[in-house]
């Protein structure tokens, strides 16, 4: 049952073999009993790479802006990672993944890998598997991290959580939108990119996000980000935009932002992988999950709530440390 | 563990620029569960290739209008082979006579279809050759 990732493939991959790194990442996206494995290898290469958030309403531009943006960091000198999320049928648990054919400039480019994923479970507009792929990519040498999320709303906000930065991608004729938006996403972005200047409406994007800014609402948790045009087909505003990003990627590496949202994200893993292994501990002695069943099923029939029983239940847990063998049975 | 989603990188190469049927295909097997990435019209082999690669694809399905599918077929094969994805499965589809299927087939390339054939049987042989090859 625990075997584990070939020794040669990790020599594959780390000599820098493209086909080694797209097996890793399968193994990240398809079986997670085999991330500790994963994080365990990589761990001692991670830490400098940044990696930035491209999120917006679908058909903004976001994927030709991000294989226009990789290009442009690739030649400042970057070797670039691209995630493109596109989303998983809630129905069948299939996808349709296009990203690549706004992508068409990076074939064959060594300085670029670009993954497309699929959300399957995710809900918040990306793969729960992402920061997994993320830390294969950057274990393969990648410095810069694109991670292009599904076509989103207002409070899709899963890449707030697995970014050092995140950019929002806009389009003229969303001036209603913006209203909606600016108690989500928007007020997270740490860049907002206008895309499609050339098409009529722009000044009224651009206006709206004055307005909001303007109104300091948002000044008060986080600078005032800045807004920037581009016109991905008329290839305007680009390098203007890539200079701006790194820009931002200097200052957060710089000034120790950059190391603790490693430090928090480092956190959040730490408490979510004990929680879970606990629960599945847990789960192995008790039968919690049938039990659950059965008392869930009761309650609602008698109309009772549920907190007599889990308080209960967690006066009955006492936490002792085991020794990792004897805790290995419950295949966590 | 749920069975993982099969992957498979859809593209048409070459110049013609007839896609609905690469596009009913594909649109088919993302509602059999599948997980397509669509790479569009104009692709070199060499792009679908390299996308299959990154994407770690258990499939590449090919659609071929152009009568040009001898050249492209085997080209296709001859760069998976050489970038070590031999033991993923190279099918397709488009107007190509039983005789080139079979000097095709003769080379390593599965089944492939044509117009009239069900996207259903198309889904049922992927599902079939894959379960035949489970990756190491």
């Amino acid at each position: 049952m625990k075997k584990s990732i070939p020794e040669d493939l990790w020599k594959a991959f780390f000599q820098g073999d493209r086909l080694a790194c797209a097996r890793l990442i399968t193994i990240a996206e398809n079986r997670k009993e085999r991330v500790p494995e994963l994080r365990d290898a990589l761990a001692n290469r991670l830490g400098r790479a940044v990696r930035i958030g491209i999120t917006g309403p679908p058909g903004v531009g976001k994927s030709t802006l991000t294989s226009l943006l990789a290009l442009g960091m690739a030649d400042a000198g970057h070797k670039v990672g691209i995630v493109a999320v596109d989303p998983s049928s809630p129905f069948s648990g299939g996808a349709f993944m296009g990203d690549r054919v706004r992508m068409e400039g990076l074939v064959g480019d060594q300085r670029i890998y670009m993954r497309s994923l699929a959300s399957r479970e995710g809900h918040g507009g990306l793969s729960p598997s992402t920061p997994d792929v993320a830390d294969v990519l950057e274990g393969f040498g990648m410095d810069r991290i694109l991670i292009e999320t599904v076509g989103v709303g207002q409070a899709e906000l899963d890449v707030l959580e697995c970014t050092d930065l995140v950019v929002l991608v806009l389009q003229p004729s969303t001036g209603d939108a913006i209203q909606t938006m600016k108690a989500g996403i928007i007020e997270a972005a740490d860049l907002i990119v206008v895309n499609k200047a050339d098409l009529p409406g722009k000044d009224v994007v651009l206006n709206s996000l004055r307005f909001l800014f303007g109104m300091g609402l948002t000044k008060k948790i986080r600078p005032v980000p800045p807004v920037m045009t581009t016109s991905a087909m008329q290839n305007e505003g680009l390098p203007e935009l890539v200079a701006e990003l790194e820009k931002l990627a200097s200052v957060l590496l710089d000034s120790g932002r950059h190391a603790d949202l490693r430090r928090a994200r480092m956190e959040k893993e730490i408490r979510e992988a004990i929680s879970q292994c606990l629960w599945t501990a847990y789960d192995g002695l008790t039968g919690a999950t049938k039990c659950i069943q059965e008392k869930a099923r009761e309650l609602v029939e008698k109309a009772e709530s549920p907190y007599p029983f889990i308080r209960e239940s967690c006066s009955r847990v006492r936490v002792q440390a085991l020794d990792k063998e004897a805790s290995n049975g419950h295949g966590a | 563990m749920a069975e993982q989603p099969i992957k498979v990188v859809v593209g048409k190469p070459g110049l013609d620029g007839h896609d609905r049927g690469a596009k009913v295909v594909a649109r088919a097997l993302v509602e059999a569960g599948m997980e397509v990435v669509y790479l569009g019209l104009q692709q070199t082999p060499e792009a679908i290739v390299a996308a299959a690669l990154e994407e770690d694809a258990d499939v590449i399905g090919l659609s071929i209008l152009s009568g040009a599918h001898m050249p492209h077929f085997r080209r296709v094969k001859e760069l998976m082979d050489q970038q070590g994805l031999g033991d993923r499965l190279l099918t397709g589809g488009g107007i190509i006579p039983t005789k080139d299927q079979e000097t095709l087939s003769g080379m390593g390339v599965g089944k492939l279809f044509g117009p009239g054939d069900d996207p259903q049987m198309i889904v049922a042989y992927i599902r079939e050759w894959v379960k035949e090859h489970p990756r190491a």
